[in-house]
């Protein structure tokens, strides 16, 4: 079992939500994802500004007076016995990217296509590790965002 | 004692720009508000009108999540109601068991809309909250009155 994970998941590159910023200009918040590996290359991605929050909220392990809709996603995976394996980000058309998220019960492993603001905010409640395909890394927009984001956040600041 | 309700409607609540999803009981005889957010409300509003958008949102995801294993939205219930906050609980069947999981009443309707599984509201939350106090109520409302109501 340990094995075949290592196997599928070699060819992929593991990533770590950094932070999310504010765009806003365009109410929407920008998802900054870094390399585990510790490569400085950044890796972003464009949501709505609710699920930016769901993001965040995940990030800084804030507490609600209520479940949120993430956190009622989880909470079904306690109630059930479902496990979130894994997020993958595996498509990139145009500037939309793609996600799936592997689900493991007993073992039996499913996989759902998602947006990937929810993959990642489940992902970020359940521990479970998200990386990007080889060929989505390669053909991430914002190569020459840094130093825009940079620009971005100063302003805010 | 629990009582079916239908979604009739989504209005806007300029004050707190936010959205109110109304409940209807079978005999339209009893109306009970929901404050929700802005998404909430548009998750709402796409499964009412039975509209796909061109990508999934939170609820088809967590619809998606679900069918994925076979487990089956039976009902959700507006529970309680304290203090202009409301909670429900989903009444979920999976395998051979029956869970019951808390939820807000946004994520509630969105995911019973989604299911066609029916919405209840308890005895004690129409109580609370009857037609008649809704339209004195609405009349009086002051946009601080808004603050807390985040449904």
């Amino acid at each position: 079992m340990e094995t075949r994970a290592t196997q599928e998941t070699e060819s992929l590159i593991q990533l770590t939500v950094d932070r999310v910023v504010e765009d806003s200009n365009t109410d929407t918040r920008i998802i900054v994802l870094v390399r585990s590996d510790g490569g400085t290359d950044h890796f972003m991605v464009w949501v709505g500004s609710s699920e930016g929050e769901a993001i965040k909220r995940a990030l800084d392990a804030a507490v609600t007076p209520r479940p949120m809709s993430h956190d009622l996603v989880k909470s079904f995976g306690e109630h059930l016995g479902i496990k979130t394996d894994r997020v993958v980000l595996t498509d990139v058309k145009g500037s939309t990217y793609y996600a799936t998220v592997f689900l493991e019960n007993k073992g039996v492993a499913r996989t759902i296509d998602a947006r990937p603001s929810d993959a990642i905010a489940l992902a970020l409640r359940c521990q479970a590790p998200i990386y990007v395909t080889q060929d989505v890394w390669k053909r991430r927009s914002g190569q020459n965002l840094d130093a825009w984001l940079s620009k971005l956040e100063t302003k805010e600041a | 004692m629990i009582t079916q309700v239908q979604v009739k409607g989504l209005m806007f609540d300029p004050y707190n720009n936010a959205y109110i999803v109304i409940l209807r009981d079978d005999e339209q005889s009893e109306m009970l508000p929901i404050w929700v957010g802005k998404s909430e409300a548009s998750s709402i509003s796409l499964a009412l009108e039975n509209v796909a958008p061109p990508r999934p949102m939170t609820h088809d995801f967590m619809k998606s999540y679900l069918d994925a294993f076979d487990a089956k939205v039976i009902s959700v219930v507006i529970t309680d109601l304290n203090e202009n906050t409301y909670f429900a609980k989903i009444h979920l069947t999976y395998v051979d068991s029956e869970y019951t999981v808390d939820a807000r009443p946004s994520d509630a309707i969105a995911l019973a809309l989604r299911s066609h599984a029916p919405i209840f509201a308890s005895e004690s939350v129409i109580r609370k909250q009857s037609s008649e106090e809704l339209d004195q109520w609405l009349e009086n409302l002051k946009p601080e009155d808004f603050g807390k109501l985040d449904s």
